[in-house]
């Protein structure tokens, strides 16, 4: 190709993605630096850390109770997504497998406040969960007691973004080489010790990437902590909201917007740095 | 967070200006608060407004509860005026008060009440003075509500009659008093409202002013007593959620928006065995405001609206006896239009004479502030 025909082509490159770039530019990255001005602009519109003293002040707990959730969550989710994708690919009772694989993607479908609304009922003090563990003799009735706290958050996010993790994983699974499980059997490998020597190491990546979208979408819930648990500890979201709606104070919720964006920014380094050693392997 | 709330204008604005204002006259109405106001508009008031003005039509919008939803009114007009639109596009907007203190003072409305017979029959302080700020002239309520205790009578015989009793009374019965903090919701922030004007010692200067910062102090120090007594309580997750958990036997007690729990009780939503109390010295209770946009298109419709809305009959069929709220204008004028029944049942556990007594305003804006963040310092850390 000659110089000339590869600027031609370049140029239209540029003009097919101008106006996707053009959307990000003006509903992304704009606001965000807006966000990021109005944080630090004081009253009389000078420099100041007062909004983010502020925001530390009276929300570190929060924001501790924050990272703590999500981090939990994640792993949970991590968890559950071994335990399902790895059944669907190593089960051998194929009407269980199909069940499963029925099941297990319904939370997909349903909005996150939905699913709050869901638990507020379920996980009460005289909620449907505790009346099936009374009605069973698992628990006493004055035993019984109310899971809307940091637990019901966690509970909320595991439900709703485990299938969506699993759903990867799973996929991942299916398209490794067959013959690598069918070896391992052959040698006489347990099926936990094929999921976590032969299947596991193979998918790290795909989990990786899973998790840590979940990470980063769970970090900005707000309907779920406002339905099971608005009440202090609670999620910065929770602050956020509560900055604006009552006190129509948007510095310090871009202040807390920001302390929230650090942190999802470090989910997103993982990321970014799983996407480069992928790129430099291929 | 800018962005959102510019999306939420952009939107207002879309549904606004869709199609149907040609020919006839479109009265566009927009409402701060639950979904029950939009319902009161769309189902009730509109089809009777529409019926008695032929040509035209009632659109109502929603802009979502507490104060953020007047604060969504307050950015639009505030947008209208700042770009020197000449006709603006809302007609009527329900607002909440600190919402119309803010928009009277940035001149986003136009006084109204002396063009509307109406007007006349308004009686409350609220009509004049929005926490501290003067309104006089600019608004009519449309509806009064109130905070009240709410309690289950099997579990308590004798509801406490203070805030002094109120607090024995949890620590001979931990758990079973519940409110929802400062961030579910206004029956929560109504409470520590009330908690501060009982134990604090500036009292009534929370009403009336004049506003100090030195009273900051005085305002954390109540808190103190509220941070122990929130050891023998449960933190209900919003103002539904406290009814919810009442009903459900979890907590025995709890504030709780009077209209609400009327409305509760009458769709079979919350045991019809729940009472109402409202303890000394008060509860905070608030109007909600009829204002019309100083620019608005159908200014004259709106006053016709308006005037209607107002009406005693208005008043006594819809607010009182349909959606369980306080009237808005002075009682006497409404009491005439209901059966003795009708009346009673708003009045069944909290009397008027108890309503005039403890029945009290949001403090100014700035002590209101004061004593949420007060809250977040003190009790919460």
């Amino acid at each position: 190709m000659t110089d000339a025909k590869t600027a031609t082509a370049s140029w239209r490159a540029y003009a097919l993605v101008a106006p996707a770039l053009a959307v990000i530019v003006a509903f992304f990255v704009l606001p965000l630096m807006l966000s990021a001005v109005l944080a630090f602009r004081a009253r009389d519109g000078g420099f100041t850390f007062e909004h983010f003293a502020k925001a530390w002040d009276l929300y570190q707990t929060d924001l501790a109770f924050t990272i703590g959730i999500v981090l939990l969550s994640t792993v949970l989710i991590g968890v559950v997504a071994i335990a399902i994708a790895g059944y669907l690919t190593l089960g051998e009772n194929p009407r269980a497998v199909a069940i499963l694989r029925w099941l297990y993607r319904w939370p997909l479908f349903i909005p996150f406040i939905v699913t709050g609304q869901i638990m507020r009922t379920f996980l009460a003090k005289n909620g449907m969960l505790n009346h099936v563990l009374i009605g069973s003799g698992l628990i006493e009735p004055l035993s019984a007691q109310s899971l809307l706290d940091w637990r019901g958050i966690v509970v909320a996010f595991v439900w709703k973004q485990a299938p969506f993790v699993t759903l990867l994983v799973a996929g991942a699974m299916a398209s490794l080489e067959p013959q690598h499980i069918e070896a391992a059997r052959n040698l006489g490998a347990r099926r936990l010790r094929v999921l976590f020597d032969i299947v596991l190491p193979q998918v790290r990546g795909t989990l990786l990437v899973g998790l840590v979208l979940s990470f980063v979408t769970m970090l900005s819930v707000l309907s779920v902590p406002m339905m099971i648990n608005p009440n202090s500890p609670t999620m910065i979201t929770v602050d956020v909201a509560y900055r604006i709606s009552t006190l129509s104070d948007y510095a310090v919720a871009n202040a807390l917007c920001l302390m929230s964006l650090i942190v999802a920014a470090t989910g997103a380094w993982f990321y970014l740095r799983h996407a480069a050693s992928e790129r430099s392997q291929a | 967070m800018q962005f959102r709330a510019i999306f939420a204008v952009g939107a207002l604005a879309a549904a606004l200006a869709a199609p149907g204002s040609v020919g006839a006259q479109t009265l566009n109405v927009v409402t701060a608060g639950d979904q029950n106001m939009v319902d009161y508009v769309n189902n009730y008031l509109g089809p009777k407004f529409e019926a008695m003005n032929p040509g035209v039509k009632v659109r109502a919008v929603g802009t979502g509860p507490g104060d953020a939803g007047s604060q969504k009114i307050y950015e639009k007009l505030s947008a209208q005026q700042k770009a020197n639109v000449l006709a603006w596009d809302t007609d009527v907007a329900v607002v909440h008060q600190r919402g119309a203190a803010t928009m009277v003072n940035e001149k986003l409305l136009m006084p109204y009440r002396n063009d509307v017979a109406a007007g006349k029959l308004v009686s409350r302080d609220t009509a004049k003075n929005a926490l501290g700020a003067n309104v006089d002239g600019y608004v009519l309520p449309m509806f009064h509500s109130q905070i009240a205790f709410a309690y289950n009578p099997d579990l308590v015989k004798n509801p406490p009659k203070s805030f002094a009793e109120l607090t024995e009374w949890v620590k001979k019965n931990p758990k079973q008093f519940g409110y929802n903090g400062v961030k579910g919701g206004m029956s929560g922030v109504g409470f520590v409202m009330g908690w501060v004007n009982a134990y604090s010692t500036v009292g009534d200067k929370l009403e009336k002013g004049p506003y100090a910062a030195s009273d900051r102090a005085a305002i954390d120090k109540s808190l103190v007593g509220l941070k122990d007594f929130n050891q023998y309580v449960v933190m209900t997750p919003g103002n539904a959620g406290t009814l919810d958990m009442l009903n459900r036997g979890e907590i025995a007690m709890g504030p709780v928006w009077v209209d609400m729990f009327y409305t509760w009780q009458a769709e079979g939503k919350l045991s019809p065995k729940v009472k109402l109390a409202l303890p000394s010295p008060g509860l905070p209770g608030q109007p909600m405001y009829y204002v019309i946009p100083a620019k608005a298109a159908n200014a004259a419709l709106a006053k016709k609206f308006i005037d209607f809305a107002e009406s005693p009959e208005v008043q006594a069929d819809g607010i009182v006896k349909q959606f369980n709220w306080y009237p808005g204008i002075d009682p006497q004028f409404v009491q005439a239009k209901l059966t003795p029944a009708d009346w009673n049942k708003l009045f069944t556990d909290i009397s008027p004479a108890d309503l005039a007594k403890n029945g009290r305003p949001f403090p100014l804006s700035d002590y209101f502030t004061d004593i949420v963040e007060g809250y977040e310092r003190v009790v919460l850390k």
